[in-house]
């Protein structure tokens, strides 16, 4: 019984998995297993807002539909930024800096060339 | 959401390996297990589906934007922070009120909820805890009692109780809040007294 009355004072953050959590708003879990994840979500004040919002949702079992969609959306997000800079480490290559210096040296040479042989001219 | 191969990797690792190489990567993968909770929040703020859709998708880019910047200590505390914000800052946008942003220490609340479970430690907390429960109102002692207690579901002191499904979770959530108060206030007393 005393474990029962440290329940009601834990404040301990145990997530639920997603996947439960949408089981328990489409009403497919056990009394049981209902009331471990009630308990679970009243640990946290994120917990308790965000079961509140979805229990609003007027189709259930549209929320997974909802959550890939938005997930799908993440990682093309996290995964594009990933590319560019991969692309921008390519350009950080130092041959691109060696290749530049050496170019900048020759039109350097070349211009004092051509101006030298206009003044002898 | 099915087959995450990285579930055995704890939030905090992910946000470690995030700082060590500044990968979005590990972001996503972060962020992804939060999409329900968000989902949520944003509703229970916003109060449309579409709107909360949208509202997910731009806290996901503004925590992008801020891990960036700085070191995050505790992501969910935080993630919930930034969230709650966000909703508060679309709700002003399109009532034109002013609402107060939520900027919780989140440091102290964990140091808080440390000093909290040694606490819960001490027998006599607990003495003083079934004592509170006979002070609360009598729906909220009910609901405790059978949630708590009795570790019925919603659904069970819903039919028992005859109180609709909102009432019981608003009379264990009050009743949980109010039990905090009491034991605090009992404890203060105590103090006082020696």
């Amino acid at each position: 019984m005393s474990e029962n009355y440290k329940d009601i004072l834990s404040n301990l953050s145990t997530s639920v998995d997603q996947e439960t959590l949408l089981l328990y708003l489409q009403g497919k879990l056990s009394e049981d297993k209902k009331h471990e994840i009630e308990k679970q979500l009243l640990q946290t004040e994120f917990d308790e807002e965000a079961m509140d919002g979805l229990q609003e949702f007027k189709d259930k079992e549209q929320l997974q539909y909802m959550v890939e969609m938005l997930n799908r959306d993440l990682k093309k997000k996290t995964e594009k930024k990933k590319r560019r800079r991969e692309k921008m480490n390519i350009k950080d290559q130092p041959w691109l800096y060696v290749s530049i210096l050496i170019l900048i040296i020759i039109l350097a040479l070349s211009y004092i060339f051509i101006r030298r042989m206009l003044t002898n001219e | 959401m099915k087959g995450d191969k990285y579930q055995h990797i704890t939030d905090q690792e992910l946000l470690e390996k995030f700082y060590a190489d500044h990968k979005n990567e590990w972001l996503g993968i972060l962020l992804q297990r939060y999409t329900l909770l968000l989902l949520g929040v944003s509703m229970k703020y916003l109060k449309n589906e579409e709107q909360a859709k949208d509202s997910v998708q731009q806290i996901f880019l503004k925590v992008i934007q801020e891990l960036h910047k700085y070191k995050v200590e505790y992501f969910k505390s935080w993630l919930y922070m930034v969230a709650k914000n966000h909703c508060l800052m679309k709700l002003r946008e399109s009532n034109g009120k002013s609402t107060v942003e939520v900027n919780d220490n989140i440091t102290n609340k964990a140091d808080e909820e440390a000093d909290r479970q040694v606490l819960l430690q001490n027998d006599h907390t607990l003495d003083l805890l079934e004592l509170s429960l006979k002070e609360l109102n009598p729906e909220q002692q009910q609901c405790v009692t059978l949630f708590y207690l009795q570790k019925k579901s919603y659904q069970e002191v819903s039919d028992e109780t005859g109180f609709t499904m909102l009432q019981v979770k608003s009379y264990i959530q009050n009743g949980k809040r109010n039990l905090r108060i009491l034991i605090e206030k009992k404890q203060e007393e105590e103090k006082n007294n020696k």
